[in-house]
């Protein structure tokens, strides 16, 4: 099998499972290995994306390149909006 | 408008993805606004499965901010069939939803007009969709189009309000410019934002144009026409909100 169609079918996975949802999960298979790569708001998020990654390839060493995202915190500073 | 208050200040959010396991998440920040802005807008995605679970978490966090919040669904929001049952949890949680219409907050510094609309994909000039061909392909093109529409109807509202408002901006979870997506693959593009919504924007005297739905693209850019356009989406501000300054109009007496 192409890397390309599997990269593209667990990548749909993602999108489309009720557990995830998430369209912005990129894979990337590299021989038996797969690499995780994206940002996600939780490590709840992380764990569900790893288990549909596991799911899709159970032969495949995960490689788990997930970012999470950052604590919300107030911003520093307004900016000023001005018009052309 | 009082005197000496010479700009209105908006903070903004889109894409907070909301689920139990953020709960939390966002109240520290939202309980300091008051003292920051004058209002704060929701640019879509919402929750993360569009259910009303997810709906309940985003309203009760979100209403703990002491400002106005006006908000717009996004895609995800949509997903599980719900967006009519989402717009009324919020609503009745105190949030003004925004799809087609035109609000104008009354805040003890200004008049703050928002036209809202989520807005579709369709794409941008040389990377296009064309309402041609399969119905499939039409009714996709056409959903664009009519997103456009609905933001146009939004600013109608905003032109017929009295007293006007003192500051007029523009709320979408779709990008009305390229500008914002840099960082994104062009390749999706198309399915990020519309034309139309820029060109609306151009024709409505906009002072501010915010948008989600870009996690890669970037926080600042402009239409076509120079109208700042701000992509606020979480993962690219990176910080609960951004509060933007916006100057409020000089108009003769």
């Amino acid at each position: 099998m192409k890397n390309e169609h599997t990269n593209q079918r667990v990548e749909q996975a993602i999108a489309n499972d009720a557990r995830t949802n998430e369209l912005g999960v990129r894979i990337d298979c590299i021989d038996r290995r797969v690499l995780v790569r994206g940002e996600v708001a939780s490590e709840e998020r992380r764990a569900a994306v790893l288990e549909v990654v596991r799911e899709q390839l159970p032969e495949a060493e995960i490689v788990d390149h997930l970012r999470l995202s950052d604590a919300a915190q107030p911003p520093r500073r307004a900016e000023v909006v001005q018009p052309d | 408008m009082p005197r000496g208050d010479t700009f209105l200040r908006i903070a903004a959010v889109g894409d907070v993805h909301m689920a139990d396991d953020l709960r939390g998440r966002y109240a520290p920040a939202l309980a300091e606004l008051a003292a920051k802005a004058d209002a704060l807008l929701v640019a879509g995605d919402l929750t993360q499965h569009g259910t009303l679970d997810e709906t309940a978490a985003f309203a009760e966090e979100f209403a703990t901010s002491k400002v106005p919040v006006v908000a717009v669904l996004g895609n995800h929001d949509h997903h599980s069939g719900l967006d009519q049952e989402i717009a009324e949890l919020i609503g009745r949680a105190g949030i003004t939803v925004l799809e087609g219409e035109g609000v104008v907050v009354d805040t003890p510094r200004g008049r703050i007009g928002v036209a809202g609309a989520k807005g579709f994909c369709l794409g941008f000039t040389g990377r296009c969709a064309a309402n041609f061909g399969e119905t499939q392909m039409k009714a996709f093109t056409q959903h664009g189009i009519d997103s456009a529409e609905l933001l146009r109807r939004g600013f109608d509202d905003l032109d017929e309000a009295e007293p006007s408002p003192d500051v007029r901006i523009a709320l979408t979870h779709f990008a009305p410019t390229t500008s914002t997506l840099r960082g994104e693959p062009a390749e999706i593009w198309p399915f990020l934002g519309n034309h139309l919504l820029g060109e609306v924007i151009d024709d409505a005297r906009v002072d501010l144009s915010v948008h989600g739905h870009a996690h890669a693209g970037s926080e600042r850019g402009k239409t076509e026409g120079g109208v700042p356009v701000r992509n606020v989406a979480q993962p690219v501000i990176r910080s609960a909100y951004r509060i933007y300054e916006i100057p409020v109009r000089v108009t003769a007496a």
